[in-house]
């Protein structure tokens, strides 16, 4: 719910309650007060009574209003509401009742009122109330909202620029400056935290950059130390295979730090300019690398593309992407194997019909995951794989059905 | 004899220049070694020079800064970067500044010495487009192979490798450094044992039946040696 829409409920609902309740008591009062002002008028005719009765004939008195009736003991005052039907309708009065003595005759008179124009007045006023208070409150409402809405204009448009900060297009977040104090604290609190991130994302690609530069020399000394020795003439067979292996295990680590900082390098969001391409295009011209090394293995390949996709994408990425699928699919094939890549409405398929891995399923996009007999292998391409599809949220998802599927889900 | 090539290697790191010097004098080139840009720019000044080795990160600077100053002043000298740092964008930048390659380190020898013969080759046009030892030539840009004159037909990657070998005579070269170059024209393709073993087997069948000699010998099973008498 939007801050807007959850204050203008809130002054809604308040509102219609204390309106509802106003309005009860208002009615109950304003009845109270016209009841009293009719008893009280009442009185005062009683008082007129008394008066011109003392000097005129009782029923001479006696009207459509007034009632007389001879009674032989006295009474009590007392007010009650009555009915009269007059011209077959039904309409309310108020009646006085009381005793008065003339003559040692004791009578009961009875004065009436009309109460339904005191009903009409009360009726009035309420809808007047209800109208003026309707009124009030949606001005109220109306001015409460753009008041909040434009407080709250420098808010919503730092929400926007937070939303479309990305660390990677190397800007800083400037935001407007307000006028409501909370909102300005909250400005100068995310601007304070943008360059703190900005500055610390810079550290971290520094320091990645550092540790590669740190471990590839010294590993590029013992390389080219071992390298130097194996030109020695007087080597036997197993120092020269010492040799080799010292060779071989450097050139592994170096990959492994290479293949490590490339992975971090994702995770910073270090490639993030992209451009659009036909991914048909990046799968043909990619697969002419492995050319030699489908016929070495003797694979069969099958390649259906059948519609043009077009991906955005940054163009490196992209590569590795596919590099890497190709890549796993033909080093875990079998000889003499099947590779079919096949891309249909957004759908990239690679299969290969490699045996079945001798890890479980769920350990495939793991890093250092790789089968028994591929020790040489790093165990990082497919991670990098994953962690590419991540970034640009693509579906991945790896099955085994007599071949071993990967599929990626490209956003339209 | 060929007449020794002049190359500056422009490194900091005071054992891998050592090697490294080592290893290109071996391989039949007059090397000197600058240990700073300002090293490197004297010695620019003193020597003609037909390639520099230069490493980017130096005490003094970027060793960026100084591809532009030689190749605005002297475009003949070839120019690899040799730098420790794989980022694409330092790689792109060199390349554009007029670099002709790069190299990441660790590097091997061997690389080094093809990497380097190539680039002297292809900004020297007017040296004689060919290579020969003994009775095999090869003719680089088209890619030709002739074993006593004869044609010889050689798949990419055999050519590859003889231009390899032909770079590195007398050289050591481990089946590692053999994988990596194989591996590195073909996207980091993970090669085996197997497969620089089967192509190395093609390649010498094909020199042995030309009539040419079995130049290419096994060292202890770890690598592999082109002799040359």
């Amino acid at each position: 719910m939007k801050l807007l829409t959850k204050t203008s409920l809130n002054f809604i609902s308040a509102s219609v309650i204390f309106f509802l309740l106003g309005s009860v008591a208002m009615y109950f009062s304003v009845r109270n007060i016209i009841a009293e002002d009719l008893q009280n008028r009442l009185l005062q005719q009683q008082k007129d009574f008394f008066y011109t009765a003392d000097q005129n004939n009782l029923t001479d008195l006696s009207s459509k209003l007034v009632f007389i009736q001879i009674t032989d003991k006295e009474i009590i005052h007392s007010f009650s509401d009555t009915v009269l039907i007059v011209n077959d309708s039904y309409i309310l009065y108020r009646k006085l009742q009381f005793s008065y003595l003339k003559d040692e005759q004791y009578y009961n008179v009875s004065i009436l009122k009309n109460q339904s124009q005191s009903d009409s007045l009360i009726k009035k006023i309420v809808i007047m109330n209800v109208g003026f208070a309707m009124l009030f409150f949606l001005i109220m409402f109306f001015v409460n909202r753009h008041s909040i809405k434009s407080a709250l204009s420098v808010f919503y448009s730092t929400i926007r620029k937070l939303e479309d900060f990305e660390l990677s297009k190397l800007q800083t977040l400037t935001l407007e400056t307000a006028e409501v104090q909370e909102i300005k604290k909250l400005n100068e609190v995310f601007e304070k935290m943008a360059t703190q991130i900005y500055n610390d994302f810079e550290a971290q690609k520094e320091y990645t950059e550092n540790v590669s530069h740190e471990l590839q020399t010294p590993l590029a000394i013992i390389s080219s130390k071992a390298d130097e020795l194996m030109q020695a003439d007087n080597l036997s067979k197993e120092q020269m295979e010492q040799l080799e292996l010292l060779l071989e295990t450097t050139n592994r680590l170096s990959k492994i730090n290479q293949a490590l900082i490339f992975l971090t390098k994702i995770d910073n969001r270090f490639y993030t300019q992209g451009s659009s391409f036909s991914l048909n295009d990046l799968i043909k011209e990619k697969l002419q690398i492995f050319e030699t090394a489908i016929q070495d293995k003797n694979l069969k390949l099958e390649l259906d593309l059948l519609d043009i996709t077009q991906i955005y994408m940054n163009p490196y990425l992209a590569e590795t992407l596919i590099i890497n699928l190709i890549k796993n699919a033909i080093i875990h094939n079998s000889n003499g194997g099947l590779l079919r890549i096949h891309l249909s409405n957004n759908i990239l398929s690679i299969s290969n019909s490699g045996s079945p891995l001798s890890f479980p399923e769920k350990d495939i996009f793991k890093r250092f995951t790789r089968s028994e007999n591929s020790k040489k292998n790093l165990g990082i391409g497919l991670s990098i794989v994953q962690r590419i599809c991540e970034l640009y949220t693509f579906k991945i998802a790896y099955t085994y059905a007599s071949v071993h599927q990967f599929k990626i889900i490209f956003k339209k | 004899m060929l007449k020794k090539h002049n190359i500056l290697v422009v490194e900091d790191e005071l054992e891998l220049a050592k090697s490294t010097i080592s290893s290109l004098s071996e391989n039949g080139f007059l090397p000197f070694h600058a240990k700073d840009l300002n090293s490197a720019r004297k010695l620019l000044k003193q020597e003609k020079f037909a390639a520099v080795l230069l490493d980017l990160g130096l005490p003094d600077g970027d060793g960026i800064s100084l591809i532009k100053e030689i190749k605005n002043t002297k475009i003949e000298i070839g120019l690899i970067i040799v730098s420790a740092k794989d980022a694409l964008e330092k790689k792109v930048q060199g390349l554009e500044l007029g670099a002709d390659d790069y190299l990441t380190k660790p590097f091997f020898f061997s690389e080094l010495n093809a990497r380097l013969k190539s680039v002297i080759r292809r900004l020297n046009l007017e040296d004689n487009q060919q290579l020969t030892i003994n009775e095999i030539t090869l003719f680089p840009e088209e890619m030709r192979t002739l074993i006593h004159g004869d044609i010889v037909e050689l798949t990419g990657k055999e050519f590859g490798l003889l231009l390899y070998f032909f770079s590195n005579p007398n050289r050591v070269i481990s089946k590692t450094t053999l994988g990596e170059f194989m591996s590195s024209s073909y996207a980091d393709y993970g090669f085996t044992d197997d497969v620089v073993y089967t192509h190395i087997k093609n390649l010498k069948k094909k020199i042995t039946n030309s009539g040419g000699d079995d130049y290419i010998k096994n060292v202890y099973g770890v690598g592999y040696k082109f002799t040359v008498a």
